[in-house]
């Protein structure tokens, strides 16, 4: 069993330094018209590169571009397809960070690329395989207001997201993507839904082509769920460790049919974990997960985090594979 | 029950009583100065003094509008969470992340036990209430709220943390009544955050509010209130101010279903569109709550602080809303 290290999505764009705060500045110029789209993108990109730059220092296995062009998870893909218009603010799960609501206001369709423009420049900044993040159909389908009538109903809804990411996936896919986060925090608040969200993955999962479909659940406990994730048609599901102390003991009871993202390390608190400790638990955890490897990795997104927290986080991942007494 | 409340503490408020949220957006020679402030242009001295005429500027304004119980604007304050981080041993700052957009704060981190040595609010608040006649709220941010919103390295959980920050906010809650403040206004807006959890900001009020004389407000907003909806109530409040507008008053559904117990301050202005309502809309929007709620029991405000509009803005989502309360009473 071999435990790679990767970065679950996004990382802070902004830091200490001058450099590290030039997207905002720019941003803010952009938003002014005193900076023009070509700018904006190149400031865009330093920071792209600068995040694959981190992960690479981190000694990570599996890298993000780090959602540095998302505005947040929901309207930077659901403002990209026709039939949805982008409204007022409201708070991101429990984050206290805030994203635009969308309004489906006619039929949902998908106009041009989501996120593959934001993969392919990823893979020119480094030699590691990038991972491509999508909120999944489920999640988007919950923040989203439903005033086209035939999507009243959150399956519907969902299915109309989840034929938009299907040509998504279907598309990174051809670029080469190896490995394809489908991120679906949403479901862990309203379990009485799975079946909406198992037919939307499994309507997803037959477009992957050769790429690998993680699924990430996240801001929440995913127990009450966990054996129903496992029989899900996806490659890797990616779980948040931190809000049950107990879901460790309750994945070594179970085992896992497939391989895991281990998310131990909180992408939510600056405390950095015990190193030994965390890789007690993984290497417990490993004994019964089927599959040739797992990933570690955060939480969740790492933009929730100072910068330099972030970076000590990622850091930390090596450490702790460095203590792993079986696979590494 | 809460009007008597009220009379015990010798304030008798009209029907309607209109109030704020807390914060109104700083005039620009403060915000000049905080920014001045900063670079070691100007001195502490000098920007307490700018603080001091803008919440004498709103003061004034608020009284010439005809608000029932004032604020004090919250002239002295960055952020709603970062100011007690400022002002409390035991909290660091943080590095920035980012709000939304390109909005960024710096999230404090706890990283000793916290403590209260000083009142943080109390000189700010008679400050306010020596300029007017009217009551003026004592304005806190809850335990519950600060905890959520800090990075945490020195308790052992969530809970933990909550509870020690209650004591250290029940230290200024009795500060403020010491001074003669009567309403005191604990804001929770994350208090829907995690369903699960609001037994321990319940507990965390509990221990904030117990036994203390006044006449307690909470604030909310941005809260996915369906789960955690009657549950709520038993908050050791006397009022709840909820964002209402902004969501199309569709918590009136929960209360047709759930009878609403406490005292409202009911959001009858958008704080987050810059449009200023009529008098006409915030009246409609009295009338739908008087089909669920009983006269007596509710309060009128914006639904949020106004901090994000521009002070023409604020001063008109007042006025439309004293209009309303005159026009309702009449």
């Amino acid at each position: 069993m071999k435990l790679l290290l990767a970065n679950h999505s996004s990382y802070p764009r902004i830091g200490g330094t001058r450099e590290l705060q030039q997207l905002r500045r720019t941003i803010a110029a952009w938003e002014r018209k005193e900076a023009n789209d070509e700018t904006l993108h190149a400031a865009q990109n330093a920071l792209v590169h600068a995040a694959i730059k981190e992960q690479e220092e981190a000694g990570l296995d599996v890298l993000t571009d780090g959602l540095i062009r998302w505005y947040d998870p929901i309207s930077h893909l659901a403002g990209k397809m026709d039939g949805i218009e982008i409204s007022g603010l409201l708070r991101f799960f429990d984050t206290n960070s805030y994203f635009r609501q969308p309004v489906a206001k006619a039929e949902i369709q998908a106009k041009n690329g989501l996120t593959v423009s934001e993969f392919e420049f990823a893979t020119t900044a480094t030699q590691k395989p990038v991972k491509a993040v999508l909120t999944g159909p489920y999640t988007l389908a919950r923040h989203t207001i439903a005033e086209h009538a035939p999507y009243k109903e959150i399956g519907p809804l969902t299915h109309a997201y989840a034929e938009v990411l299907a040509k998504e996936i279907s598309a990174l896919a051809a670029r080469g993507c190896q490995i394809i986060q489908l991120d679906e925090p949403a479901i862990l608040k309203h379990r009485a839904d799975f079946p909406v969200l198992q037919r939307a993955v499994q309507f997803l999962s037959r477009h992957k082509g050769k790429a690998m479909l993680s699924l990430a659940v996240y801001f929440g406990d995913p127990q009450p769920l966990y054996e129903r994730l496992q029989e899900l048609p996806i490659d890797m599901l990616a779980l948040d460790f931190t809000y049950n102390p107990k879901l460790v003991e309750r994945v070594v009871a179970l085992g896992a049919q497939k391989p895991l993202a281990l998310g131990l390390v909180d992408g939510r608190n600056t405390r950095l974990e015990d190193a030994a400790k965390l890789a007690h638990l993984i290497d417990r955890i490993l004994l019964r997960v089927k599959g040739e490897f797992c990933h570690l990795q955060p939480s969740c997104g790492l933009e929730y985090l100072p910068r330099d927290r972030a970076a000590a986080k990622l850091k930390l991942l090596q450490q702790v594979r460095a203590h792993l007494k079986g696979s590494k | 029950m809460s009007r008597e409340k009220l009379l015990q503490l010798g304030l008798d408020l009209p029907l309607f009583p209109v109030t704020a949220v807390g914060s109104f957006p700083k005039p620009d020679y403060l915000l000049q100065g905080r920014s001045d402030f900063r670079k070691h242009k100007i001195t502490a001295d000098q920007l307490h003094k700018l603080e001091e005429r803008a919440t004498t500027f709103w003061i004034e304004q608020q009284e010439e509008l005809g608000l029932d119980v004032l604020v004090d604007g919250e002239m002295y304050r960055g952020d709603m969470v970062a100011y007690f981080a400022e002002n409390l041993p035991g909290f660091e700052q943080g590095g920035l992340v980012r709000s939304y957009g390109n909005r960024y704060y710096h999230k404090p981190i706890i990283t000793g036990a916290v403590e209260w040595t000083r009142p943080m609010t109390v000189d700010w608040w008679k400050f306010a209430q020596n300029l007017t006649q009217k009551p003026v709220k004592g304005m806190l941010t809850g335990p519950y709220t600060i905890m959520d919103w800090s990075f945490n390295e020195h308790y052992p959980d969530r809970r933990a943390t909550c509870l020690a920050l209650a004591w250290v906010i029940r230290r200024e809650v009795e500060a403020l009544i010491e001074a003669g403040c009567k309403i005191i206004q604990v804001d929770e807006p994350a208090m829907s955050v995690r369903p699960e959890e609001l037994p321990v900001l319940i507990e965390g009020l509990q221990a904030v509010t117990q036994g203390l004389s006044a006449y307690f407000i909470t604030h909310a907003c941005y809260g996915a209130f369906e789960h955690i909806y009657p549950d709520m109530l038993k908050a050791p409040v006397d009022n709840f101010d909820l964002e209402m507008s902004n969501s199309d008053l569709d918590m009136l559904d929960l209360f047709r279903k759930n009878p609403f117990t406490k005292d409202i301050s009911f959001g009858v202005t958008d704080s987050h569109s810059h449009k200023i309502e009529d008098v006409a809309t915030v009246r409609r929007r009295v009338e739908q709550a008087l089909t669920v709620l009983p006269k007596e029991q509710i309060w009128l405000d914006p639904d949020c602080g106004l901090k994000t509009r521009s002070v023409e803005e604020s001063i008109g989502k007042l006025r439309v809303i004293v209009e309303a309360a005159k026009s309702l009473r009449s």
